[in-house]
Formats: structure tokens, sequence, C-alpha cells
């Protein structure tokens, strides 16, 4: 489970002196000696570090003072980076047993000190808080009409009893949702398929982007039930003469058109199983691509604020240095350039305001 | 030399970033009678009338009559012709614009602000962008409730009235759709800061400090995230760590001053000051205390970026430092050589804009900026640098660095690291390329290039 106790603090910062000093950014005198660090890895003073260098937690000399000068940056860094003791990581524990990887969980990484002392000022340290009393006591269970979240770990699906066969749940999307997303999830009229086949790598940088659907791209099977329940059908959301049992037929047969496994064996859905939370469960732990996500770790640029003379890369020309490489935008018909309001393709005339506003 | 320039750029910053304290440090450096002493000295004769004028030397003069038209001649409208005031007959294309290829209906769509056209740091009511999942519900605040539940000590639901009588606080902060510059992904699109940067405005918003509302239901210790949800049809919600939500996120009722707008979440909406807007619940009428994250379509099969080796990055709440020049912009026409004042908006979900620099060579050579508004936290702030424009081509980019010691990066180097497939939070800098005025057919143009 997440723990908001840094663990670190019992590391004395006085301990060790490097003997080297960090300058921390432009023109600062202010340096800080790193001390012992978390693991030999980060430095154990990272708060000191960075209030030194007036909060600049991002700046490039204080995470090389903070993770050491080897720390690479970029895709390569985020392997340092899903280690909870790194106070840049956004990565906690995956203790929940949602899937095979948990309900994953980020977090704000530690070095982002001001949000935390903002928090503790706020609310954890806050001892003087005497509640005002201007709202009303209600009772959870008097919120439960209006309570339809389901979590990553199955948190708020409806009792397994609850449910109806894939095919019976084939027959109902196709009532309700194929006229937009195809019969078999391929979608239509251009609203968004529900199953396709890409592959999420493209061999290059202008090929067009993969489209990302529940069986390429979704991390988790219940999120499908908890959205479609919340606001599909487009038109009618949260429909009650499709009801919960109807929700779980209709996910259950989403996930078949997806291929999605219930177990080790690769064992799909068939026509006749009964559809409830228990079976969506099981292949909450089975979705393709549950292994391929990691927290938000940007920055993972550090550029040095260079003012004279700057190196190509940080030049126009994608490396070449040279300016006058670039691409254009498309063209009008005529071949000459698309420019200003009259000549934007697709855009509503003006005095017309957004269709259907 | 590299010394010299850093401390420059560190007196102009700190000058600067503080209206007041500027106006204070004047003064003592005159008392001391340094820097601003001598210059007086030097330039003894003063102000002089006849080279002040000397640009206009040898242009002819106007020798028309200026003719009174009507609005001289005969008495305009009384008062409360307008009861809520609109803006002149002649702004009419200064208005919030959408693709409609972007999406197939306008219920889930989005509209981009006239960034080009607005000034300041504030976005007009109107004029704020637009993003809806489930088309905009008009909601009758007398019916509305607010509700916070889950791992709390005490259940509670709020009217308006009793929103309102919490202690009230008053921000501005930029929202930002991470969308916002998505069309640049594979290349350059259209020629218009709108679409490059519109999914985004700034408004002043009056509302109650998250904290206080929480802090009211008690939160248990096991609760770690809270997961708000809106009244709308798309019952949007997200999952917010507790410190996230504890450290600066209010719930507003009020933006510039007068309720929301309706497409921004009448009668009551989260405020994540820094955050992508999609965490900022419009509608709000539940907020649930959890132990875990929720894992909803809305951080999952949406607003999470697809890396070029196929893994996906999750849970994206700030947006980065950016910045992006305005003026000229390309939907202006420079009117030929001689001094421009390049104006644009630079912004981070951090904290505050530090530096914004200038390039007119494509990157090569930086000259900073100084800002002409307020610089606040996580809020637009307003730049603008002196260019002496010789009317040859120039490569026009400006580029943020913020409290945080973060610099934007180019183009070429975001791609690399994060391919194309991404979708959202393409903050890289833009480049303006200015045509050489010399240029027959397009001369003095300015057009949306990438590097
Ligand atoms: C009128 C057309 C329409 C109908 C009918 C409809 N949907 Fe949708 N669906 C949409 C739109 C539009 C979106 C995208 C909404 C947004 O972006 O906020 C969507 C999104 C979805 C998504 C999310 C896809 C993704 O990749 O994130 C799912 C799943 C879905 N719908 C399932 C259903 C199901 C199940 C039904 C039938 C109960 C249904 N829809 C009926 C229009 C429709």
């Amino acid at each position: 489970m997440y723990n908001t106790k840094q663990t670190i603090v019992a590391v004395s910062i006085a301990a060790l002196f490097t003997g080297s000093a960090f300058a921390m950014s432009n023109n600062s005198d202010k340096t800080v000696e790193v001390s012992e660090k978390i693991d030999g890895k980060y430095a154990a003073n990272y708060v000191e570090i960075i209030k030194n260098a007036d909060g600049k937690y991002l700046d490039k000399t204080v995470i090389e003072a903070i993770l050491g000068v080897e720390a690479t940056h970029g895709r390569a860094g985020l392997e340092g980076k899903l280690d909870p003791e790194n106070p840049y990581s956004a990565e906690v524990d995956d203790s929940i047993d949602g899937g095979n990887h948990g309900n994953a969980q980020c977090k704000i990484p530690k070095a982002f000190v001001e949000v935390h002392e903002s928090a503790a000022a706020n609310y954890y340290n806050d001892d003087t808080f005497v509640a005002r009393g201007f709202g009303t006591p209600i009772s959870e269970a008097a919120l439960e009409v209006w309570n339809i979240t389901v979590d990553g770990d199955g948190k708020g699906l409806p009792d397994p009893s609850v449910g109806m066969t894939v095919e019976e749940g084939g027959e109902l999307y196709v009532k309700f949702c194929s006229m937009c997303h195809g019969e078999f999830g391929e979608g239509a009229k251009g609203y968004l398929p529900l199953a396709v086949e890409e592959d999420l790598v493209t061999s290059s940088f202008t090929d067009p982007a993969p489209m990302k659907s529940v069986g390429n791209y979704w991390p988790y099977a219940v999120t499908l039930f908890d959205y479609i329940r919340r606001t599909m059908p487009f038109w009618t959301p949260n429909a009650p003469y499709i009801g919960d049992a109807g929700y779980l037929g209709m996910t259950g047969y989403i996930l078949q058109s997806n291929y999605i496994p219930m177990d080790d064996e690769g064992t799909e859905l068939s026509d006749d199983t009964f559809f409830n939370s228990e079976v969506l469960m099981k292949m909450n732990k089975y979705m393709p691509n549950q292994g391929n996500w990691f927290c938000d770790h940007r920055p993972v640029i550090h550029n040095v604020r260079c003012m004279n003379n700057c190196p190509d890369e940080q030049v126009g020309g994608n490396g070449t240095g040279d300016p006058t490489q670039y691409r254009q935008a498309r063209t009008l018909p005529d071949g000459t350039l698309q420019y200003n309001v009259p000549q934007r393709l697709h855009e509503d005339k003006p005095g017309v305001g957004h269709a259907g506003m | 030399m590299a010394d010299k320039i850093e401390e420059k750029v560190a007196l102009q910053t700190e000058n600067s970033r503080n209206q007041g304290r500027r106006a204070f440090l004047k003064g003592s450096a005159a008392v001391a009678g340094g820097v601003v002493f001598s210059q007086v000295a030097q330039s003894s004769s003063g102000f002089d009338a006849k080279k002040a004028v000397a640009p206009y030397a040898g242009q002819p003069e106007l020798t028309e009559v200026l003719q009174d038209g009507p609005a001289r001649k005969t008495l305009g409208f009384g008062v409360r012709k307008y009861p809520y005031g609109m803006p002149s007959p002649f702004e009419k294309e200064v208005q919030r614009r959408t693709l409609e290829w972007l999406t197939p209906d306008s219920m889930a769509s989005i509209t981009m602000s006239p960034i080009h056209q607005l000034h300041g740091i504030i976005t007009p009511n109107g004029l704020h962008f637009e993003r809806f999942h489930g088309g905009v519900p008009t909601i009758n605040p007398d019916d509305h409730r607010l509700v916070i539940h889950g791992l709390v000590e005490r259940p509670l639901i709020f009217t308006m009235d009793d929103l309102k009588r919490f202690p009230s606080i008053s921000r501005i902060h930029f929202v930002e759709c991470p969308a916002n510059g998505a069309l640049e992904w594979k290349g350059v699109q259209l020629n218009s800061v709108q679409w490059t940067h519109g999914m985004m405005s700034c408004v002043e918003y009056t509302g109650v400090r998250l904290s206080d509302l929480l802090k009211e239901a008690g939160i248990k210790p096991e609760g770690k995230w809270i997961i708000p949800e809106g009244a709308d049809a798309s019952g949007l919600s997200r999952s917010l760590p507790v410190e996230l939500a504890m450290d600066d996120c209010f719930v507003a009722y009020a933006q510039n001053g007068e309720a929301l707008r309706r497409e921004q979440g009448y009668p009551i909406r989260l405020v994540v000051p820094g955050c992508e807007a999609n965490m900022w619940i419009k509608y709000l009428r539940r907020i649930m205390v959890h132990d875990v994250p929720m894992q909803e379509r809305e951080e999952t099969s949406k607003y999470t970026e697809l890396m070029p080796d196929g893994t996906a990055q999750r849970f994206s709440w700030y947006m980065e430092a950016n910045s992006v020049i305005t003026y000229p912009s390309p939907d202006f026409k420079m009117q030929g050589p001689g001094k421009y004042y390049v104006r644009g908006l630079a912004w981070s979900g951090r904290g505050k804009v530090a530096h914004v620099d200038i390039s007119t060579d494509g990157g090569r050579n930086w000259k900073e900026a100084h800002f002409t508004s307020p610089v606040l936290d996580k809020a637009w702030t307003r730049f603008e640098w002196e260019w002496e424009w010789d009317g040859s081509e120039a490569f026009l980019m400006s580029r943020v660095t913020d409290e945080t010691g973060y610099v934007q990066p180019p183009m070429p180097q975001m791609r690399n690291l994060e391919g194309t497939n991404n979708v959202y939070h393409r903050t890289a800098m833009v480049t303006w390329r200015v045509h050489a005025w010399e240029d027959e057919k397009s001369g003095g143009l300015v057009e949306n290039v990438q590097y």
C-alpha cells in the first residue's frame, strides 16, 4: 500500500561529505554538499539540495546532484525511476489483487517538495482545524443511487448473481450500440471502434498513430463495465432498461470481440458463458497490454538554458543546425500556403458558432 | 561573457517578477547614486522633440478633411439596451472555433480559444475554450448538491448556499487540455495559434478550498485518493492523490467575477491548478474518498501517452511549462521592416514562469523577453520583446524556463524521446517562419513550420 511516511529520513544527513560542490543554477552562489546516498544511489539530503537551489527540483544540475552525474535522462532513465526510494520516482507498490500488476498506483514524486509541504500544512499538520458544520450529514446507504464507481480492483461491481450470457449481451449490444461502434466493435460513422488489432508500435514518425482500443491498449477490463454503465449508450447514458445485468452482458460481448482470455490456457468466453462480476475479474488479470504501463516520469528532458551559439541539436533543422530545414503545413488546392481565417480548412463561417451549441 | 549574460538575465527577472519590488529597487539604486544617476548624466540634453519625430521625416501629410460619421452626429443607444453587455459587432470574428473533422459530433468535442486575438492574461468567459464528453447540461443550482463520502468519518452533503458560506479564495490559473498542441505531433497542420495552442484559457476562479471541504468530512487514514465525479451525461471521473487534493485545489463557483458558465461546469467545478483540464471535473456533484485509484476510462483509454516502444505513460497530471508567440503569428502579416513588439504567452503547471527567451534565428541565439503582466503561479504570463526586423527571413521561437528550472525543449528532442503517437502533452517549442519582405508572393507572411 501507498505509504506517505518517507522511509529515508533516518539516514544521517551530515554523515558523509564527498567534498565536491555542485553549482545549482544560473549564477547561484549557493551550493550543497551531497551527503550519504540512499542505497548508494540517491542523495539522502535531497530536500536540502532542492531548497538550497531555490526549489529548482527540475534543474539539470539539481537532478544530477541528487541522482548522480551518471543519471541518464530520457527513456533510458526510466528504470531507476521505478525504484520507490528514488526521490524522482512516481511509482509505488502494486499490492492490490486486481490484475497481474495490481491496481497500479502513481504518486507525486518526493522531489516535488512544495506539493508535499503544502499538503502537510493544509492537511496533515493542521491540528487546529475545527469543522464549521456547514454541510448536512448523509448516510452512505442513501448515496448508493449515486455511487456508480467501480475501481481497478473491482470494488463496486454488482453481486455475482447479476449478469447474462455473452450471447444475450451481444443482442443488447447490437440493439443499443452497434449503430455507432459497429456490430463487432469495428466502429461506424466516425465513432470509436471497440476492437482493433493494431500494433502499438509504428515504424516511422510520420505513420498515422495507431488506433488504441480495449484489446490492444486498455490496462483494465473493469474500466469497460464502469465506463459503459456510466456513459453509454451515448444519447441515453446509464439506461435503466439495460440495467447492471445488461451492462455486464455487453461488457462480456466486447471482451469476447477483443479475444481476451480468462486463464493461463487462453480460454476465451463462449456465447453461453454467464458473464458476471467474477468472470470479469478473472479477465481483468489477462488484459494483453497490462504490463506495458508506467507512471508519469516527466520531464525526461533536462536542458540547460543556452543563450548564445547554442549547439546544433538545440537549433532548428532537426539536428542539422540549419533553420531553413523545416516542414510545412498542407497547401491550398492551387499550391499556395493557406493562411488566415478565410483560408483555413473546414472551419465554421465567421459569425456562426459551434454546431449544436 | 557567459557570466555577464547570466547576471543581466538574473537582474531582469528579479525586476519583472515583482512589480512592487521593482519600484523599490529602482528607488534604492537612485539613492545609492549608482547606475541610474550616471545614465541620466550622460543624456543631459533631455527629451528632444525634433529628434523624437525623426522617423516621420519626409512622409507626405494627409490633407483630406476628416468627415464626422453617425457616431458623432447622432445619439448612440441608451442604457440597458443590453442588460448583459456584448462585444462590438466589429469583433464578431473573435470567437472560439472547432475543426469539424476532429470528432463525429458536437457533444463530445472541443473548441479552441482565439489566443491570437486575446490580450493580457485573462480569457473572457464567452471565449473560454470548451471540451465536453457528454454535452452541456443546464443545471438549476437550487437542485444541485455536492457530496463527500467514502473513506471519511462523516459523509456530508452540501447545497450551493452551504458552499458559499465557507471561506472563499480567488486565484488566476490557466486551464489546458493535455491535447493542446496535439495536431502538431505528426508535423504542421494549420496556420493559426488558435489551432496550435487554443485548447486552453486563463481566468480568475473563486471558490472554496478543497482541503477545507475534505477536512470537514474527516478523511480516514486509509483514504489516499479522491475520486471526483460530474453530474452531466458523461459522469466524468478521475483519480487524484490526496496530496494533490490538499495542495492547492478548490471547488470554484465563479469565473472572472460571475458564476461559472455552463460550458465550464455551472454551477461548480473542481480547479486543479497546473494539471490536465480533464481533472477539473465540471458539474461536480460527488467526491468519493478511496484507498486506490479508480482507473477510469479518462485515465486509461484516454489521457495516457503512447511511447514509441509501445509502452504508455499514465497519470500524467501536470502540464509542462510551455510558451508561444501570439504576435506576430500566422494570423498576422508583417507591415514592412522595422520595430516589432513580439508578444506571447508563457505558463507552467509546476509554478511560476521564470524566463522567456526569444530567438529569431531558429534557436541558435536567444534574448530574454520581459513580462508585461503579473507573474502568477500556474497562470498565463504575458511577455514582450522589442525586435528590429530587417526584412529578411526569420525563424521566431519562444522558450520558457519555469521556477523549477525546467527549460522548454525544441520539437526534435521531444519527438525523439516520445515519438509522435502520443497525442497528449506536446509542449515543445513551435517555430514561426517570417517570410522575407522582398519575397514577391509571400513577403511578410508568418508561417507555422516545424523542425
Ligand atoms: C450515438 C452514438 C453512440 C452510441 C449509440 C454508443 N456510443 Fe459508445 N461512444 C460514443 C462516443 C461519441 C464515444 C466517445 C465519448 C467521448 O469521447 O467522451 C463513445 C465511447 C465509447 C467507449 C470508449 C471507447 C474508448 O476507446 O475509449 C466504449 C467502450 C463505448 N462507447 C461503448 C458503448 C456501448 C457498450 C454502447 C451501447 C450500450 C455504446 N457505446 C453506444 C458514441 C456512441
